[in-house]
């Protein structure tokens, strides 16, 4: 008992120091992340990532530019500026709960250190409308799509700044199990979302080229061909994890959504520009 | 004996003859209906076990691919198609075609199992080596 304190002491010491070198850690990845990209794409400069497989694919880009001067998300933005203005039943707005709105794409994901949860904008939208007595919206298609679009046009130019707050060890545990996520084979293609997306970002798979991980959150929602409208990204991640025949995760579940801490905290720097428009 | 009533007598012999060889033909015949008969009278019979048999193998089938179903999802690491499988072969078995649902079920089963395997492997991250810290 007479060394109490100095255990106590050493035991303080080493807490420090193990979260301290695992903070450190984030840091790290993102390092060895931008590296890569570097290396495989020397002529394309870090901020064009931002515009995702249109860094890299100077034949898709020709097409998207020209879509970009009829946007097909435009009505989409419309839209989501009536929700964002139209009074709920009890006569409030999405303003009382974001009373720095519409601009906040740049805010999210973050740590929510109350909830003890990564807080996504989807959710925080919806914890919204449940506290004015409204019925939650769905988190892949409909209407959240609209609102999203006009949110993330109104916050473009912001840049991605997700923060690992180093003072609640479990924000770095859900930013560890994103990362994990990221680099997990799964589904009958043993397939993991970097063994497209870093491994082979660049290469084409079928007529299409593997977009780059680094810029993959800064535009969404996105206007897909493909889906003939906007969806959230964790639409996109459910159809990742279906194209390797995975059974996907649901829609701002825990996994996705620490899933999205991790890989928009390795866009850390780069500017919002969504919506998007993809093929 | 004179040649008229030989005559008659060997012609009624072989009449004789000729009927005997008949009845016995008739009956050698008549013996395989009869047990054909008795074989059908009994094949319903068989086949309902047989049906049942595998009824029961198919739900077997079923319940341990469900089983291992859920012992991949317990640990993230479920297929996309292992459950629409099971979800076929319960249809198949409802329909009565037991062959079928064994068939999926045992597809669904070690799809399940590959699931369990990948995910267990998978349990500790390993940095890929492509990525230079």
């Amino acid at each position: 008992m007479k060394n109490l304190p100095g255990k106590l002491l050493l035991l303080s010491v080493v807490s420090v120091i193990a979260v301290t070198a695992q903070a450190a850690q984030y840091e790290t990845d993102k390092e060895a992340f931008e590296n890569h990209f570097k290396g495989r794409f020397p002529d394309v400069v870090r901020e064009e990532f931002a515009n995702g497989v249109y860094a890299i694919d100077p034949i898709g880009r020709e097409s998207w530019e020209a879509i970009e001067e009829f946007p097909p998300y435009e009505l989409f933005v419309d839209d989501g500026k009536e929700m964002w203005d139209a009074p709920f039943a009890n006569g409030k707005t999405y303003k009382d709960c974001f009373p720095d709105g519409p601009g906040i794409a740049h805010k999210y994901p973050h740590w929510d250190k109350e909830q003890g949860m990564v807080m996504t904008l989807p959710l925080a939208l919806n914890q919204c409308r449940e506290s004015q007595g409204e019925k939650p919206l769905k988190y892949k298609k409909g209407s959240i799509n609209n609102i999203l679009s006009y949110i993330a046009f109104e916050s473009r130019g912001q840049v991605t700044d997700v923060v690992i707050p180093e003072d609640d060890p479990r924000a770095l545990e859900a930013y560890e199990n994103g990362k994990k996520f990221y680099y997990t084979k799964r589904g009958q293609l043993n397939f993991s979302c970097a063994n497209c997306h870093v491994q082979n970002a660049g290469m084409k798979i079928r007529s299409d080229m593997l977009s780059t991980a680094l810029g993959q959150t800064t535009h969404f929602p996105v206007y897909r061909s493909k889906w003939g409208t906007v969806g959230t990204l964790h639409r996109r991640f459910t159809g990742c994890n279906s194209q390797a025949r995975a059974k996907p995760f649901k829609a701002q579940g825990e996994e996705y959504r620490n899933l999205e801490y991790f890989l928009t905290y390795m866009s850390n720097g780069l500017t919002l520009n969504g919506p998007g428009a993809r093929k | 004996m004179n040649m008229k009533k030989l005559t008659a007598m060997l012609c009624l012999g072989a009449i004789v003859a000729i009927a005997g060889q008949s009845v016995i033909a008739a009956e050698k015949k008549a013996a395989p209906k009869a047990e054909t008969a008795n074989k059908v009278a009994a094949e319903p019979a068989a086949k309902s076990s047989e049906n049942s048999g595998d009824k029961a193998a198919a739900e077997s089938a079923i319940a341990a691919a469900e089983s291992a179903r859920k012992k991949a999802a317990s640990i993230d690491g479920e297929w996309r198609d292992t459950g629409k499988m099971i979800k076929k072969a319960q249809a198949a078995l409802k329909a009565g075609d037991s062959a079928k649902a064994i068939k999926l079920a045992k597809k669904a089963e070690n799809q399940a199992k590959l699931g369990y395997e990948q995910a267990q492997a998978q349990q500790e991250l390993k940095m890929p080596s492509y990525l230079k810290y």
